[in-house]
């Protein structure tokens, strides 16, 4: 018999007391993890889908507007490539792909084209600093959600997002959007003039419904050759983490490249930002109302279990227990209280978030461990704190309240 | 002297007043004795008990326990001084129900620094000697009056005490019943030299003992 056994024996005298005090914490917990659990996943789809719909800052000119450059204006200024080093070597974290382009709109067979000139892998193969950057062509990740969630379990499926890995082009190939390959009439293999010189198009690229339709893309180098622009681009895409650009990645970014006009495009990163900040409030109004409401049970339980035990610790105060072991007594039994709170309401949330996340978001849910961490650390506090006042009362209980009722 | 009384003075604040619970109450026990304290209902026998073990304050005079003065002691060293030298047989057993006889035995020692197969062997030597070697891993419930009586004298001696402090431990037993714990105490006291300070309000009971304190009205008569 010692101390810990003496909490145990006595779980085990009240078990629908028990059942009940963890009730409040379990679900507690469950609720917590179960919400946490899903919006960490959710956090990762909605980055994902974001870095599918492509970059989310732009590097342009000083004089340059974002619709010159969508637009592909003829007269549109050009900034230098040696800007793609600039903001490599300057390993600003939260750049998770750089893009260079150059965009000019040209006339193919009377028809108004926009020749797009990109970095393909093969060219960023020989520069292995502009791939330790992530620079196109690296396999495509979204750095705003958390690290410990799978990726490939949630797919990248967008047919847009293959256009940033192609891995080769050579100096006379080409791919095609797909409204200006009907108007031209063109197939994969065909062949096609641009500028004078003869390329093959190795690819139709399916539909996506944006300016990339009416666009012919091309090397960068075969581009600035064809549009005599030698060493220049129209403007640096970069994919950048959210949570980075709302830490000040836009700030950074200037001061690495002072003579430019560095945009984001504002929708699309406020509503990643939006959705994440929604997903923690909720996440942190739960946990407000779990310390509340769990706290406030788990007191609730102990300060019954201390009037039902009043004479029981009289007795121990009276055959010699402290004050400390009778503390000792009730924080070792909150304790356990917590530790099972934490473990089932983990186990029970978990469960909760992987049944109706792929009904409610359409979500494929994953368990997170370190949640158990977390579970257990916020259940073990509740516990504490809504155990501290009436442990404080029974290690005041008078030692003599057997020998006054005898 | 194991213990020693001096003019002590306990007052009790009642809503009609201050109440004189004990009295100049002055008085040496010698050890080894069995001390039985008599007296009429309200006459302070529980009180000085209280006052002996160190779990009330006294108002005023002087409470000493081979020298140790009880009376000055803090909360820690009370208790210490009770885990260390008495033990308690109280009217109502005091015994835990939800524990079995030999778990209630080993409870003073659950504080200290032994290994459970010493306190397992040392409780079960005690349930032996109280006749209860065969209801170790009886529940209270499971076991008569008498029997937790007995359960309770076994956990009082585990911390081999000098002193056992006994208020009215046959209070809740049939006559023969009664006899049979007064001849336990009677052999604990002469086999181990326990003193035993025992309050009782029963003539027959109070013919065991060897010392005899009567109270009347908070004073010694």
């Amino acid at each position: 018999m010692n101390i810990r056994k003496l909490v145990w024996q006595e779980f085990k005298h009240r078990k629908s007391q028990l059942i009940s005090g963890l009730l409040a914490i379990t679900l507690g917990i469950a609720v917590i993890v179960g919400i946490r659990t899903i919006s960490v996943v959710s956090e990762k789809a909605v980055a994902i889908n974001l870095d599918n719909l492509g970059a989310n800052i732009l590097v342009l000119p000083q004089a340059t507007t974002v619709d010159n450059y969508y637009t592909a204006d003829i007269d549109a200024p050009t900034i230098p490539e040696e800007y793609v080093d600039r903001i490599v070597s300057s390993a600003i974290p939260g750049v998770d792909n750089l893009s260079p382009k150059l965009t000019r709109r040209i006339i193919i067979n009377n028809q108004k084209v926009v020749l797009t000139g990109i970095l393909p892998k093969n060219e960023i193969s020989s520069k292995p600093l502009w791939q330790k950057s992530g620079l196109l062509g690296k396999d495509n990740t979204a750095s705003c959600a958390p690290d410990n969630v799978n990726n490939t379990d949630l797919g990248y499926k967008d047919e847009k997002l293959q256009r940033k890995v192609i891995d080769s082009l050579g100096a006379n190939e080409c791919f095609v959007g797909s409204t200006i390959a009907k108007s031209l009439q063109l197939n994969e293999n065909s062949k096609t003039d641009i500028l004078g010189s003869s390329f093959i198009v190795r690819r139709i690229l399916n539909e996506t419904g944006t300016a990339d339709d009416d666009r012919i893309f091309v090397h960068l180098y075969k581009a600035q050759e064809l549009l005599k622009i030698d060493k220049q681009v129209s403007a640096i895409e970069i994919m950048g983490c959210c949570s980075a650009i709302s830490d000040g990645l836009l700030s950074k970014l200037r001061n690495v490249l002072p003579d430019t006009r560095i945009t984001t495009i504002g929708q699309i990163v406020s509503t990643q930002i939006q959705t994440n900040n929604m997903m923690n409030k909720v996440s942190l109004i739960f946990l407000v109302i779990i310390i509340f409401v769990g706290g406030i049970s788990i007191g609730n339980f102990m300060w019954a279990n201390v009037n039902e035990r009043r004479r029981e610790i009289g007795m121990l105060k009276m055959i010699g227990f402290r004050k400390g072991i009778i503390y000792q007594l009730f924080l070792i039994k909150a304790s356990i209280l917590g530790v099972i709170g934490g473990i089932t309401g983990f186990i029970l949330g978990t469960v909760a978030a992987m049944w109706l996340g792929p009904k409610l978001a359409g979500l494929s849910v994953n368990p997170l461990p370190e949640m158990l961490l977390y579970s257990l650390i916020i259940s073990v506090l509740i516990s504490l704190l809504g155990a501290l006042i009436p442990t404080y009362i029974a290690s005041r209980i008078e030692p003599f309240s057997n020998m006054q009722e005898a | 002297m194991i213990l020693s009384v001096k003019n002590l003075n306990k007052k009790y604040q009642h809503q009609d007043g201050l109440v004189d619970a004990l009295k100049e109450m002055s008085f040496d026990i010698p050890k080894g004795n069995f001390v039985t304290i008599t007296g009429a209902s309200g006459s302070g026998k529980t009180t000085l008990l209280l006052a002996l073990a160190g779990l009330i304050s006294i108002s005023s005079g002087e409470i000493s326990f081979k020298g140790f003065r009880i009376d000055k002691a803090n909360d820690q060293q009370l208790s210490k001084y009770r885990m260390d030298n008495i033990g308690f047989v109280m009217q109502n057993f005091a015994l835990i129900p939800y524990l079995t006889a030999i778990e209630n035995v080993m409870l003073p020692l659950a504080t200290h620094k032994l290994k459970n197969s010493q306190r397992i062997s040392k409780a079960s030597e005690l349930l032996e000697l109280v006749g209860l070697g065969n209801r170790k891993n009886h529940l209270p419930r499971e076991l008569s009056s008498g029997q937790q009586q007995r359960v309770a004298i076994a956990r009082a001696l585990v911390n081999e005490p000098s002193i056992i402090l006994a208020d009215e431990p046959t209070g809740n037993l049939d006559p023969s019943l009664s006899v049979d714990i007064l001849n336990l105490l009677k052999s604990i006291n002469a086999d181990k030299g326990i003193t035993i300070l025992m309050v009782t309000h029963n003539p027959s009971a109070a013919d065991y003992g060897n010392f005899k304190i009567r109270l009347d009205n908070g004073s010694l008569n």
